[in-house]
């Protein structure tokens, strides 16, 4: 059936899977696509963008059967592609990998993956599906991470997701598209999705990719159609002969310059600590985690999904339940109960899903607006009036026009619904605000007057911090950067000196980590001294983990300047013998992974007079490590 | 995010006219109207001052009972008991008023109806019961208890003076009706203007971002049961003040006329939509409905059938005009 495909080392450019010509599509009054195209071919990943709105989602929706076109032709293999349902585009081999998944959340992951089989007369072999699933999964590369006969509810975002690729593989889809596959996995996670989108790609089969993160485009994609208002603006376009710039201008329409505006703001324009955690723990998630932000900062809790920084918030928020931890505010301890309590005590939450934890979707956008400010209000009444003149000067600043505040907030694209609920607490006059992932599903557009409106509330003196998981964005917004890993507070940065690798190394899971404590600990006990695990860049040095006497002056999640530390010349060398400073004899070796990326470097400083190991015997120790790490991995 | 959200940030303009026009209630308002044309040219005796007072004073028991249903449905609740409590606090008050004056005898039947309603609101509340369930289970309790209460007898006996709070008027119109209108008119402006109100809304469209948001989620969701119960209790005082007597299996099958109100008023049974001005169509409409049957004669046991077909055209008709709405 295909023409051709990809060869090894060879390409070869295929014919066409799929074409879709002057596509479009209107709900009620509006027109989500116009003009729209696309085309897929075997053995190929098309990245399909565009802002939000731009219609990506409509139409891979379209390809796949969710939602019949109002015009335009697709062809399919060939042939004219005619769908009426999901069930009839399977039946051809196409999928959608969609980002709400579809899987029933009670069903086992087995029963999910042949869930288009349960619509069949007669009787199910589980034993066959057992068998073919671990087939898929193998194929996969990955079926050991994925037990079949848990409950889907019971699994990870990037687990669920791994069930939808099954799923589609099951049906032997020929073209799987992706929609917003990353918005909601950790780094390694992309990794490995990416792996696996390679060896679908490999297996000759047409993969789409709906993405707003540019970054992953350039990885994963080998062609790119933009989107723009519905209408397709860039066809079919060989990736590697656009920039990011193009893609960006491509997809809003024009330049729009840097989206983070740096900010410029002396140290002492920040004031005193307004909000401070201590200790605070919601098991499981939360295990001891401790941060303060200061009047007029913005202050960035990194971290992966899942790693607890949400289900902080929530418990701060009185939305979880809290073992311990003590939370103050304008340094008095204060005791939150239900959210009630924390908005009386001048802070105010956007949480990380705003359909469900923000979105009012029955009231109108004046009363999404107005609701926290409503809960604060003490009286009988709904307390409008009482902020009327900021109410219209937030409209203002939104851009919304203030005759059409009586509309359902529904009617408003996922940006500006998100501007909406940040207004909702600004309107508060809240002295603290936490913000969940506030530019998760916004377009790039958006998410520049985001920031914009975030700064512009440092800058009158209110304590922001962000969750996010996006590094490029804490480190563009935020000044400082606490950083979280499995439950806990590890790091307290400025952000001048962090850079998205080192964030990535440092927000790396625990569990991951503990083999490189567990030798730190072994070369103590083998050699005495101090050993750590620090990242080097340039005269900047951060501490991860540090066993042993305290020697080196390394401090597990503190930055220094090489200076700072008590062996700046073993830094300064980085030579793979011992270098003597005044705290005695130190050797630095690197650690790289497979591909060559920095791990940091493990570091032995033992004082003066002790026996000196040979160098080589270190090496191969941290050069054994680093392989049996990569052979383990998943 | 999903694209099927329009994609500019530039929702038509309506005016407050369109929107009147287009809104649910405009539509039941029609209904009704068309009803009661149909009904005056069927009957000669429906359009007659003396049957419009008729269908007001028939109106007042389902009237005030479907207030507090329309509370209990916006936080997306449910309340099956109100038939039961009406039964029960019937009893209560006609047992009272055997030993205490009016004015006591009154408000300890509210307060009884305000407890019950109580009870059930903190099962669901607090204890994150389903509403079903736990008044179902309140039902099944109050229609007992009234029987137990009573002796398996209606009350009669009741004192004479009981008969004002239905029979003195002002400016013509009974007192009861009065009533009635000054109860739309309060929970209308409760509803629309308060905290409270828009509170309940938001607790039924949404309840997760309603408590993210600060508001008294708990407080909020336990009041409208108590105001349920409560005027459950009201509505069977004007009820015994007319009939003079408590029987214990009054007000069966309540409960499912204020809800069948409450729907055609154009209420979503899963909360957050709906309005006091709708339910009070849905009443007027349901009244005419077996008004205009009796007066044409036709046998009573036929007005199931006549309404439950107006609910479910009701409905249907929505239905399809959504659909269109959302596909042209």
């Amino acid at each position: 059936m295909l023409q051709s495909q990809t060869h090894q080392g060879q390409i070869v450019q295929a014919e066409p899977l799929l074409i879709a010509r002057g596509v479009s599509k209107s709900f009620g009054k509006t027109q989500a696509l116009r003009d729209a195209a696309l085309t897929m071919r075997p053995g190929e990943v098309t990245g399909l963008l565009g802002a939000n709105g731009a219609g990506k989602s409509t139409l891979s929706r379209i390809v796949s059967g969710h939602i019949q076109r109002s015009g335009g032709d697709i062809s399919f293999d060939g042939a004219p592609l005619m769908l009426s349902s999901t069930r009839d585009a399977l039946r051809q081999g196409i999928a959608l990998v969609a980002q709400e998944t579809s899987l029933a959340p009670d069903l086992s992951v087995l029963e999910n993956i042949f869930l288009p089989d349960l619509a069949t007369p007669g009787r199910l072999s589980f034993r066959s599906m057992r068998q073919k699933a671990n087939a898929l999964l193998s194929g996969l590369g990955h079926e050991h991470v994925l037990p079949l006969d848990a409950e889907v509810r019971t699994l990870s975002a990037a687990q669920r997701q791994l069930v939808e690729i099954a799923k589609a593989l099951a049906l032997d889809a020929r073209l799987v598209i992706f929609d917003e596959p990353t918005a909601s996995l950790s780094a390694t996670e992309v990794d490995r999705l990416f792996d696996i989108m390679a060896r679908l790609r490999e297996g000759g089969r047409a993969l789409g990719f709906v993405s707003h993160r540019l970054e992953e485009v350039f990885a994963i994609t080998d062609r790119v159609t933009i989107l723009r208002e519905g209408q397709v603006v860039a066809e079919d376009v060989a990736t590697g002969t656009l920039t990011q710039n193009d893609i960006i201008q491509h997809m809003v329409g024009r330049d729009i310059g840097t989206i983070y505006a740096a900010r410029h703001m002396a140290p002492e324009a920040v004031g005193e600590i307004v909000f401070e955690v201590r200790g605070l723990s919601a098991m499981p998630w939360v295990r001891d985690m401790s941060f303060s932000v200061k009047a007029g900062e913005i202050l960035g809790l990194g971290g992966l999904v899942g790693a607890g920084r949400s289900e902080a918030m929530e418990a701060i928020w009185g939305l979880r339940a809290r073992q311990s931890g003590e939370i103050l505010v304008r340094g008095s301890s204060v005791r939150l109960k239900k959210p009630a309590d924390a908005v009386r005590a001048g802070l105010g939450f956007v949480a990380e899903d705003r359909r469900a934890q923000n979105i009012i979707p029955d009231l109108s956008v004046r009363e999404n607006l107005m609701i926290a400010q409503m809960g604060q209000h003490r009286g009988f009444g709904r307390g409008y009036r009482k902020r009327a003149e900021k109410v219209a000067s937030l409209i203002a600043d939104l851009g919304l026009p203030a005759d059409r505040l009586d509309q359902s907030l529904l009617n408003y694209s996922g940006g500006m619904q998100q501007k909406i609920i940040i207004a909702r607490w600004l309107l508060t006059e809240p002295d603290i605000l936490i913000l969940d992932e506030p530019t998760k599903g916004v377009d790039i557009g958006t998410r520049a007057s985001i920031y914009r409106l975030l700064q512009k509330a440092a800058d009158s003196g209110l304590a922001v911090i962000v969750i996010s998981s996006d590094f490029e964005e804490l480190l563009g917004i935020a000044e400082r950067v606490v950083v979280v890993s499995d439950g806990l507070t590890i790091a307290d940065l400025p952000t001048a000196r962090l850079s998205e690798e080192k964030l990535t190394l440092l927000a790396a899971p625990r569990t991951s980590t503990a083999r490189n404590q567990a030798l730190l600990t072994a070369l103590t006990e083998d050699h005495g001294g101090d050993a750590f695990w620090v990242l080097l860049d340039g005269e900047d040095t951060i501490c991860l983990a540090q066993a042993g006497a305290q020697l080196a002056g390394m401090i597990p999640g503190e930055a220094a300047m090489m200076s700072e530390t008590s062996i700046p010349k073993a830094i300064q060398k980085r030579a793979d013998v011992f270098i003597p400073d005044r705290a005695g004899q130190t050797l630095l070796t690197q650690m790289t992974d497979k591909r060559g990326h920095d791990l940091g470097w493990i570091g032995l400083t033992l004082p003066d007079g002790a026996t000196l190991p040979d160098p080589e015997t270190i090496r191969a120790r941290v050069a054994r490590l680093i392989q049996s790490d990569e052979e383990t991995r998943p | 995010m999903s694209d099927t959200s329009p994609p500019a940030d530039t929702p038509y303009r309506a005016t407050p006219w369109a929107s009147i026009l287009r809104s649910l209630e405009f539509r039941m308002l029609g209904l009704a109207l068309l009803l009661a044309v149909i009904l005056s040219f069927s009957s000669e005796h429906f359009l007659t001052e003396r049957n419009i007072f008729n269908i007001l004073d028939q109106s007042v028991v389902i009237g005030i009972v479907a207030v507090g249903m329309t509370f209990v449905i916006l936080t997306g609740g449910i309340d099956l008991s109100v038939g039961a409590v009406f039964g029960l606090t019937g009893i209560i008050l006609a047992q009272a008023l055997q030993i205490m004056p009016i004015p006591l005898a009154i408000p300890l039947g509210i307060a009884a109806g305000a407890g019950i309603g109580l009870f059930s609101g903190v099962l669901i509340a607090v204890f994150g019961l389903a509403p079903f369930v736990v008044t179902l289970g309140v039902m099944a309790i109050g229609r007992s208890l009234s029987f137990i209460f009573s002796g398996q007898r209606s009350i009669s006996g009741l004192p004479p003076d009981l008969d004002a709070i239905v029979y003195s008027s002002f400016l013509g119109i009974p007192a009861n009706v009065l009533f009635l209108i000054g109860l739309y008119l309060v929970a209308w402006g409760y509803l629309t203007y308060t905290k409270g109100g828009r509170t309940i809304y938001a607790i039924g469209s949404n309840h997760e971002a309603a408590k993210a948001a600060g508001l008294s989620v708990m407080f909020y969701s336990i009041l409208p049961y108590v105001i349920s119960g409560a005027l459950a209790a009201v509505a069977v005082t004007f009820s015994l003040a007319q009939v003079m007597s408590a029987d214990p299996l009054a007000g069966n099958g309540l409960e499912l006329d204020a809800i069948a109100a409450v729907v055609i008023g154009g209420a979503s049974l899963y909360g957050g939509r709906g309005s006091i001005i709708g339910t009070l169509l849905g009443v007027l409409i349901m009244v005419m409905i077996r008004n205009g049957l009796n007066l044409m004669g036709v046998s009573p046991f036929w007005q199931g059938t006549a309404i439950g077909s107006i609910i479910i055209i009701a409905l249907l008709a929505e239905r399809l005009i959504n659909w269109r709405s959302a596909r042209t």
